[in-house]
């Protein structure tokens, strides 16, 4: 793992004494079902999928194959009907709500379709925020925030508020953000689905470069053939099923 | 970036609905602090006024508490001179005035009128009365007040005369003779009670002595304290030398001998406080209405929020900071309005409608009662915050999948 404070490893995630490969979160036979009127659907079923550091995933498939669900479970944003999500070696799926809400903050970060930046915050103080969150002295999360505006290419846009930066710029500051606690795991749904195509490559670049300077595994549920293009892996999921899963 | 840090941006980023429910704080606050001031003013003015009309402290025969004279004078206090010279003797007693009650018929020789009487030393009297202030023709009594009377302009009107006139008093004497004496009237007063200026005569203690044919002895001695001194030791403290003195008084307190102040002070509170109430759930439900719009417009924020790792507890502190920090501004800007229309209002000469059996009115006088605003600040800043605390709960307990993909 790269030492921080230069260049890119500035963003990588945290050693956590756990060597590379080593799973960070996995799916066990997780099931979801959603109600719809008076049927229910299954969203995702009986999925099972791990997650290692330094992986580069891709979740793949047509709309409604259960990508973002997946994607949901995975990062504690939801909990499975049935199966265990196991982070750290405990299932997460079964933990109290503040419980959850710590191991998002402290293991893993988040991108957003549509960016979803603090209007009221600067780049600088939306990427500091998750490190409110943890505690983080403000000295020290001015200056660990500004490292990531400044490797994410965004030094000098610190207090511009986002509604006035373009929107490969927004998604610069969701990455910068995603990475400021220094999680495990980067969960991305379909972070490009709103750049064009010349801002998708450079957010691409961005996080493969995060990816493998930092050691920090990306999952993304996409639709995106450049993202497939440049995944490690690549899950394929068909009505809520892993239809396959294999190494690029 | 403290929660209040941004819960503050999120109100300025929603300028034209925070200025709206700003402003409905704003209005309750300087309503509870005008109020408030209104009522101290009100307050404050009855005490004096009570006060003024019965003493501070009363000094009246043990009997007098429980029974009703059957005869003139029948519980006075005899020798009052002397027990006047003690009482004055303690420390927090500013001034010691006598006062004698009787009842008779006023004349003018071709028409009587009926009349409640007191007999007073004027000089000390009009002092610790503000007596002379009442006075709307000729002057107070003067000296012992000699053989001069000074009435209400009822009675005075009922008996057609003026300052310079004569009129014969007569009552009854203990031993329940009728004995009258002639004077002069003096002045004439507006005690501002309808029925009492029908009433009202009052003489000095040297001719009330002698038309009752009870020299040195009179109902009560009224006592005036101090500022500052303490009523419930000064009271103790007349009893004990009163007593051991040999006269058998007893010390009431203002509170005790004007009912109505109690009773007026009750609806008082009564009425504020049923417009208080209405007050707040207005802002209650005003409040209530603006954060769950809120709540609605943000719940993707609220979604964003949660993902980034921010408790439900963390969701509900910021949407409760947001209704503080509106009801913390709302009440500064409150402030700054009431103590403009308290200075207009009371620049304004406004004459309020005298109250029931008054005659006159009162010019209106909003005090500047900190505790008003004090009260108006806890008021608001609570109403606030019950009225945020549902809306807020609501988003702190909102499925951070389904806040995300609102649209």
């Amino acid at each position: 793992m790269p030492k921080e404070g230069t260049g890119s490893s500035v963003i990588g995630g945290r050693p956590r004494g756990e060597d590379a490969g080593a799973t960070l979160v996995e799916a066990r036979g997780v099931s979801r079902y959603y109600r719809l009127g008076t049927s229910v659907v299954a969203a995702v079923q009986e999925v099972s999928l791990s997650i290692s550091r330094g992986e580069f995933v891709a979740l793949q498939g047509p709309s409604g194959s259960g990508k973002t669900t997946l994607l949901n479970l995975l990062g504690l944003l939801d909990r499975p009907d049935q199966g265990e999500i196991v982070v750290g070696g405990v299932d997460a799926g079964n933990l109290a709500e503040n419980d959850r809400s710590d191991l998002r903050r402290d293991r893993f970060g988040f991108v957003f379709q549509t960016f979803n930046l603090i209007a009221v915050l600067s780049a600088e103080e939306n990427v500091a925020y998750p490190m409110v969150l943890r505690g983080v002295g403000a000295e020290d999360r001015r200056a660990r925030a500004r490292e990531l505006l400044d490797a994410v290419g965004l030094s000098g846009k610190y207090a511009v508020r986002p509604d006035l930066l373009s929107g490969g710029q927004r998604q610069r500051v969701a990455i910068a953000r995603a990475l400021a606690n220094r999680p495990d795991v980067v969960f991305a749904d379909e972070p490009t689905a709103n750049l064009d195509t010349h801002t998708a490559e450079g957010i691409l670049d961005l996080m493969r470069d995060v990816c493998e300077s930092g050691g920090v595994a990306f999952l993304f549920a996409t639709h995106d053939p450049r993202v497939v293009a440049r995944a490690r892996r690549v899950v394929a999921l068909q009505d809520g099923r892993v239809e396959s899963d294999a190494p690029r | 970036m403290s929660v209040f840090s941004l819960a503050w941006r999120n109100l300025l980023r929603q300028r034209r609905r925070t200025l709206l429910m700003g402003a409905v704080v704003a209005f309750g606050f300087a309503a509870f602090a005008l109020a408030g001031g209104f009522i101290a003013q009100t307050f404050a003015g009855l005490k004096e006024g009570t006060i003024h009309t019965v003493g501070q402290l009363q000094l009246v025969d043990r009997r007098a508490v429980s029974g009703t004279e059957e005869k003139t004078l029948e519980f006075g206090l005899p020798d009052a001179a002397r027990a006047r010279t003690i009482a004055a003797a303690d420390p927090s007693v500013d001034s010691v005035i006598p006062r004698i009650d009787f009842v008779g018929l006023a004349t003018n020789g071709a028409r009587s009128v009926p009349f409640l009487g007191i007999g007073v030393d004027p000089a000390p009297e009009a002092k610790a009365t503000f007596a002379k202030e009442l006075v709307v023709a000729g002057a107070y009594l003067s000296g012992d007040g000699g053989d001069g009377v000074v009435l209400g302009t009822g009675i005075a009107s009922a008996l057609k005369v003026k300052p310079g006139d004569s009129v014969t008093l007569m009552a009854t004497t203990p031993d329940a003779i009728l004995n009258a004496v002639d004077a002069v009237v003096k002045g004439l007063v507006d005690v501002r009670i309808r029925e009492l200026n029908d009433r009202y005569v009052a003489i000095g203690v040297g001719l009330a002595g002698r038309l009752l044919q009870s020299s040195g002895t009179v109902s009560k001695l009224l006592v005036f304290l101090k500022p500052g001194a303490d009523e419930n030791g000064t009271a103790e403290r007349l009893e004990r030398a009163l007593n051991a003195a040999g006269y058998p008084v007893v010390a009431r307190h203002w509170r005790e001998l004007a009912v109505f102040y109690g009773q007026v002070r009750m609806l008082y509170i009564g009425i504020f406080g049923f417009v208080g109430a209405v007050l707040v759930v207005i802002v209650i439900l005003s409040a209530a209405i603006v954060m769950t719009m809120a709540v609605t417009e943000r719940t993707r924020e609220i979604g964003t929020l949660r993902a980034l790792g921010t408790r439900p507890s963390g969701v509900l502190r910021l949407f409760l900071a947001e209704g503080v920090a509106i009801a913390l501004a709302g009440c500064a800007a409150g402030a700054v309005f009431a103590l403009v229309l308290r200075a207009a209002l009371n620049a304004s000469g406004i004459i309020l409608p005298p109250p029931p059996g008054a005659t006159h009115g009162m010019p209106i006088n909003v005090e500047f009662y900190p505790l008003a605003y004090g009260a108006g600040l806890v008021a608001m800043v609570l109403t606030m915050a019950i009225a945020s605390y549902f809306p807020a709960r609501r988003a702190s307990r909102v499925s951070i999948v389904e806040a995300l993909a609102h649209v």
